[in-house]
Formats: C-alpha cells, structure tokens, sequence
C-alpha cells in the first residue's frame, strides 16, 4: 500500500485515536498502560471482539441481527446448566452451547431467506423467544456450578498480561479475516451485502449466503456467552443483555458500511478496543460509568457522519 | 437445419395488473447473432429474465438443445450454459474488476483459499479479448459508465457459455468499442455460438445480426425472420405496428415567448460542464442521450439535489439558487417527473388522493398544521379527472393502478403543486403504446397551456414527436442542438451524428 493511501484505510483513523488516547490518558495516570491494566482491558476487549464480529458478519450481507445477545445468552445458560445439572464435562457442555447457537443462527437466516421479511424483524422476534426461553428455563435464577478449570480459562493469564480468554479471540480475528477475505463463503456474503441482485445474476445463492451468515453469528454469539461463563465464573441469564450498543458501535468505528457490503476486521477490533479505553478512562477520571452509554452513542454517530462523508467522496459525488 | 441451441416457445408471462408476455417464441440457432427489438416495455427484457431464470414462466417451454428445461433461478440458468448481460448495471462497486468477472467461479477449499493470482489471470484474458487496458485489481466503483458495462461484458464472456444473452450492451459505449464487440461477438458466432442481442440501435443490429425477432405489446410481431432483405422501414413496421408516422404538429419555434429556464454555463458537482440549456414558455425541449449520458442527473441538479459548481441557473430571467427540492417546487415552480416511477416517484402503497396531494400539503395545511382531505380533494379532484387517470375513486391504492395511469398521478401530483416548469424523464417507459400516445398527447397540451417542459427520453421516435427543439447530451455534456424538423431520418441521423461526433 502506498504511503499516501494510508489515511484512506478503514484502520487508520481507529489507529490513530487509540494512540492518541493512550498517549493522553497515560499522561494523567500512568498506571493506564501497567500489565494490570492491560490485563483488565484485553478480558473486556476478549469477549467484545467476539460480540462484534458476531454482529459484523451481519452487517457485510447488509442486514442485522438484534438477537445476538439473546442467543449469546442462552448458550451461556446451556453451557452452565449442563456442566451443573447434568455433570457435563466443559468441552461437550461448550460444543452443545456452540451448536445451539449456531442452530438459532441458521433459524434467524432460514426465516429471513425463505419469508424476504426484514432482518430487523424477524431478529426483534427471536431476540424474544430466545430471552424468554433464557429466562423460563432459569428463571432467572443463575447457575453456580462452574467448574474450576472453565473459572480458570476466564480469568487466568496465559503469557505475561495476556489472558487465555485472548485466544478463542485472535482465532475468531484472524478467521474473520481470512473468511471475509480469502474464503469464497466471506466474499459472497459481502457481494451479497454489495449488491444482491447482481450477486445473484452472477449465480451466488443469495439463502445458503444468509444462512451462512446467521449461522455463524449464533455461533460467535454462543462463543462469546461461553466465555462470558468463565469470566463472571457464573451462568448468569443477563448475559447478552447490553452487547447490542457494542456490537454495531464496533464494526462502524472500524468503518462498516451499514448498508453492507463493505467492513473492516481489523477496524472493528480497534473499535472494540476504543470502546474498553473509554470505559477504562471514565473510571480513571471518576466519572460516572453509566456514562459509556452516552459517549458510546455520541461515538456512533461522529463515525456514521465521517464514514457518510467519505462514501459521498469515493463516489465522486454521485451519492 | 441443426438442432436449435434454445428454443422458446408459448411463453406467458403476468405481473399484477399487467400482461408482459402472451404467447411468445423465438428459436436460436448454433452459429448466428439473433436480434431481439421492440419498444420499451415491449416485453424484450422480461423474456430475456425468463431465459435467464430469473423470472419463471407463467406457461410456455424452454428448450435448450432439444431437451426441456425449467430453470429455478439464475444459477440453474447459468449451469445449463447460459450467460448474459443485463440491463441493469450489475457489479458489485467495491470488488476488484477481476473479482467481478470471476464471481460465480471464486474457487478455494476451506484451507487454501482464494487463488486470486489466478483469479486476475483469467480475468485479464477476457478483457484482452476486448482490447481492454483496465487493472483487474481496480475496484469497479472507480470505472465509468462503458468501462463498467465492458466488464459485464467480459464477466459474461468469461463463462464460455452456449447461449449468450446481450440487453442493450452498446447503451453507453462508444461507436469504436461497439466495433471491439462486435468483432468478438462475430468470432464467438463463427465458433458455433448462439447469440441473442437486445439494441433499439437498428443499424447495429442489420449490421452483425442474422436473424430477428421483433416483440411489440409482449406478443411476437415477427419470429425468426431472416435479417436479409429487411430494411430499416421494415423493422420499425413490425415494432411500432405502422410506419413510422410523427403526428401532424407542424415544427414550430418559440422564439417570441419569454424564457422560463435556463442554464448558462453550468458545471455540477456531479461532473456536468458548461451546460448551456434553454427552455421557454410553451416549448417541450427534448433532452436525448444514451444510458448514462448524465440527463437524469443534471434534472436532480436544478432541483437542487446536488451542488452546481460553476454557472448561472436561471428562473423566468433571475439568477437562482437552488438548495432543495421543497425550495423549487414551492418557490420557483419547478416540478420532476422521475424515470423511476416505482422508486422515486409513487409511493405505491397510498392513495391517488395521497399520492397526488404530497407536493401541496405544505400549503394547503391550516394553522396547526392541520390538512382537510377536503382541501386536498379539492385541489387534486379536477386534475385527476382532467387528466383522465381512470381510477375507481381518490381512496384507491396507486399499486393497482396500470402502469399509464400510474404515471398520470406522478404527472398530477406536479400539476397540483402548479408548477411552470416540468422536467419529464423517461415518461413512456414500461406503458403500452395506446397509454403513450395519451401521455405525449398530455405533454402537448401542457405546453400548450403554458408549461415549459424538459423531455428526457432515449425513445427517439417519442423525441422527434414531441420536441420543439433538440439538445444531445453525451458524457455529462452538451454535444449539439437541433430544431425538430419532425422528419423522421434526417432528425435520427443528425441526433447520432451529435453523439458520435463526441466519441470519434
């Protein structure tokens, strides 16, 4: 890539607002960047990049998916309940929990391919099935019986600062990257999301596409729950509750067209970082965290405003 | 005589409230170029969606060297063998150019990949084979207009397939890249393939093609017939039912009446430059051009939908600005029928009432804000009877309406707002001869009345029938203007000569 070219890339302006802030933040309190610190931010980052590429992958064919959290939720619940309930060794509970999750995936994308009713719709609906089964089934009671070894993979450190919970997350990164980029399945889901009806004159199947999509975004979704479990060492039947917000502010920071078609991985894993330093720093400058939300949102709509601007610029005008 | 490679027969085709297809056949034959004409909404695209999978036949067969078929979608088309260029523009703008043409062949396994060095090789070969220097890693949102089309062009060809469907592929291209085509189409031809082109350009088509088929009202005017020996007259004969007649209007210039709009100069942040553009009192100036000359685009600039960079706009002598489309409906009168009545004109699922009434709202609503529907009814009631729309009532859904009458309402919506100055782009697309000649019988009497009207249309009967004068655009300028002799061969001939003239 030429050096001129680099400001043009989703990445850099992402990039470039995660050096400053370090830069800035680290200025006021210099215990920002000490392997505790960073500890505390990759296990936040960990499980958010999983609920951001969940929501990525929909946002590439141009739809969405409300029920990410829903689904994460419910996975989270089944992986807890059966290592308690029925003695479930971690590995089998996870692969039910993540199968589950694809499963509910493949129902969202089934649905929406068979019916053409929006995403938007037909995810709001789920999003309430999958919850209220959550729900019904715990009553929203949470599970306890976490075993110690999945208690130890959500905490523990692997090398240095370095959580193990940052490697499901630098495989799922780098197998985004590799899908959406390499893989015929990834670029059909983003030439679906670029223009569906020439996708399908070129004789890309635009069901099996949706159902790959929303397969594998239950199925992140799932991992993201499981590993949630690990973490909060608890089966809790919130999980997912407040991964909506995240998951579209990520992909968008990191230069999602949300019309489809166009996102980046790496952009959306900077995002996901942008979002813990925020809400590292509100904590570091005693600021009420509630307020995430607020600057979450304020967020969102600067990054739409400048990506809109610079979709009207590479189209030479003719938005 | 061989086998024919695709045989289609008895087709029948309806969409809501329109018969597109009834009883139509064509056979196509190993080795020839198979021209396929008529007007607008003749039916020629739908048959071609048909062939292609992409609409399935109410009725009729399909049968590809011999053997039934039934194709569920343009997969199974494309399977059997059959590829095609659409009309409509069908890339995907952020994928490389080599991407685009490989789409439906991205190999790879789940460990190795996508081989994009080959995928570029291959890619590369088609666009030499049509003496093409782009950069198949260029993402096709940074081509123009022909160089977009070419690529389609090449995409189709890199299928190899048996039977290739062209619709409209020299829409935007220049006479020189034409040629390019055509060579590789006569090459492909004499290695046994079957070609089927859609041109409403009849000298290209008497140029490479061997036989023809000529739809007129979605039913076959001719099938099949031989190219030699037909002349010019006789192919417009069988699309229009008749010679070509322009109607009595005798030309007629406006010369003493007062300008209503005009452009001096101008250049739009869409590309446009040095537009220089008149139109008067009383007169319907024709805009012509190809596909994507920049006519529709210039109409959204004096609408105020995109910026003019450079230049003066003009309403009734005063220099303008215009910032939005509310600002010159409601203050300068200019009102826009769009091309893309389904899209951007009619909302479909509301009333005539509703649909008509949205331009006045804004005036008609009392203190409050409030609207009367008998205000409304009011305002809009005289003109929807005066222009005939045949409805059941005001309340009826615009989406039931045929596809004239629906274009009535867009026109009405306009007059109720009572504007001077009307752009009309593509009025006649997609309606049934007997509704267009009640359409430009409306146009007439509107310029009559007093409007100035902006005709856009690629028809160029309709154009030489309609229009006072004649200004060409091509590539975003002006590249003549003509006064309208209504003399059918001479005004063709000198309306390409302004295109060509640009290309050469």
């Amino acid at each position: 890539m030429k050096l001129a070219a680099l400001p043009r890339a989703d990445w850099f302006g992402p990039l470039a607002i995660v050096i400053l802030a370090s830069i800035v933040i680290t200025a006021f309190d210099p215990s920002f960047l000490s392997p505790f610190n960073i500890q505390i931010l990759l296990l936040a980052a960990s499980v958010n990049v999983v609920v951001a590429m969940s929501q990525m992958i929909i946002i590439a064919i141009g739809q969405m998916n409300l029920a990410i959290g829903a689904i994460g939720g419910f996975a989270a619940i089944t992986f807890a309940g059966l290592m308690q309930v029925w003695s479930f060794p971690p590995p089998l509970a996870a692969v039910c929990a993540l199968g589950l999750g694809a499963a509910a995936g493949l129902f969202n994308g089934a649905l929406i391919a068979r019916t053409g009713v929006s995403a938007f719709v037909i995810t709001l609906a789920s999003l309430s099935i999958f919850k209220g089964a959550d729900l019904g089934i715990t009553r929203a009671q949470p599970f306890y019986g976490v075993p110690a070894s999945v208690k130890a993979f959500g905490n523990a450190t692997m090398i240095g600062p370095i959580p193990w919970l940052a490697l499901p997350a630098a495989v799922v990164v780098i197998g985004m990257w590799r899908l959406l980029y390499r893989q015929k399945v990834g670029r059909f889901i983003l030439a679906v999301g670029g223009n569906s009806s020439a996708a399908e004159l070129s004789g890309v199947s635009i069901e099996r596409t949706t159902l790959w999509a929303h397969g594998l975004s239950g199925f992140l979704a799932a991992l993201a729950g499981i590993m949630l479990v690990g973490r909060l060492q608890l089966g809790q039947p919130s999980i997912g509750d407040d991964w909506l917000i995240l998951s579209f502010a990520a992909p968008v920071i990191g230069g999602a067209a949300l019309a489809g078609g166009h996102v980046s991985v790496f952009g959306t894993l900077l995002g996901v970082v942008i979002v813990a330093m925020i809400t590292q720093a509100l904590v570091i400058f005693r600021i009420d965290p509630f307020f995430v939300q607020v600057v979450l949102g304020l967020l969102i709509l600067w990054t739409v405003g400048v990506n809109r601007l610079r979709e009207v610029r590479l189209s030479g005008g003719r938005a | 005589m061989t086998t024919p490679t695709l045989e289609v027969s008895g087709v029948y085709k309806s969409f809501p409230g329109v018969k597109a297809l009834a009883d139509v056949g064509l056979v196509l034959r190993p080795g020839a170029v198979h021209a396929l004409l008529g007007e607008n909404g003749a039916g020629k695209s739908t048959l071609i969606k048909i062939v292609t999978g992409v609409y399935q036949p109410d009725a009729g067969e399909l049968q590809l060297e011999g053997r039934a078929v039934r194709f569920s979608g343009p997969r199974a088309a494309i399977a059997a063998g059959i590829g095609a260029v659409h009309q409509e523009r069908n890339l995907i703008p952020r994928f490389s150019v080599g991407e685009n043409i490989g789409l439906e062949r991205l190999g790879g396994g789940w460990l190795k990949g996508v081989d994009y060095a080959a995928l570029h090789a291959d890619a590369r070969k088609w666009l030499d084979v049509l003496e093409l220097d782009i950069d198949t890693r260029l993402p096709v949102s940074e081509l123009n207009v022909a160089r977009r089309q070419l690529v389609e062009i090449a995409k189709a060809l890199s299928l190899r397939s048996r039977v290739l469907l062209l619709d409209e592929p020299t829409a935007s291209l220049t006479p020189q890249e034409a040629q390019v085509l055509f060579r590789v189409l006569r090459k492909l031809r004499s290695e046994g393939a079957s070609l089927l082109l859609v041109s409403h350009k009849l000298e290209e088509v008497q140029e490479i093609c061997d036989e023809v088929t000529v739809l007129r009202d979605g039913r076959n005017a001719c099938a099949n017939q031989p190219m030699a020996g037909l002349v010019r007259q006789d192919l417009v004969r069988l699309m229009i039912g008749r010679n070509e007649i322009i109607p009595s209007v005798s030309p007629r210039t406006r010369e003493d009446a007062p300008t209503l709009l005009e452009l001096r100069g101008v250049s739009t942040a869409l590309g446009h430059a040095k537009i220089d553009l008149s139109v008067r009192k009383g007169e319907i100036v024709g805009l012509y051009g190809l596909v994507g000359a920049g006519r529709t685009e210039l109409a959204k600039c004096v609408l105020g939908l995109h910026r003019i960079t450079a230049g003066e706009l003009l309403v009734e002598g005063e220099p303008r600005r215009i910032g939005s489309v509310a600002e010159a409906i409601h203050r300068h009168g200019i009102g826009y029928v769009s091309e893309d009545r389904k899209q951007e004109g009619l909302i479909l699922a509301h009333s005539v009432l509703d649909n008509a009434g949205i331009t006045v709202w804004r005036k008609l609503s009392g203190r409050l804000g409030l609207l009367r529907d008998g205000a409304v009814r009011a305002r809009v009631g005289p003109i929807i009877s005066e222009l005939e729309v045949r409805t059941p009532s005001l309340a009826q859904t615009v989406g039931n309406l045929s596809g004239g009458n629906q274009q009535k309402v867009s026109v009405a919506k306009w007059l109720a707002a009572g504007v001077k100055i009307l752009m009309v782009d593509e009025p006649t697309v997609g309606v049934d001869v007997k509704t267009k000649a009640y359409i430009h019988e409306l146009l007439r009497r509107l310029a009559q009345d007093g409007a100035a009207i902006l005709l856009i249309s690629s028809d160029m009967p309709e154009m030489i029938a309609l229009a006072d004068r004649i200004v060409v655009m091509d590539g975003y300028r002006i590249t003549g203007e003509l006064a309208n002799s209504r003399v059918y061969d001479p005004m063709s001939e000198a309306i390409m000569a302004c295109i060509h003239r640009t290309a050469a």
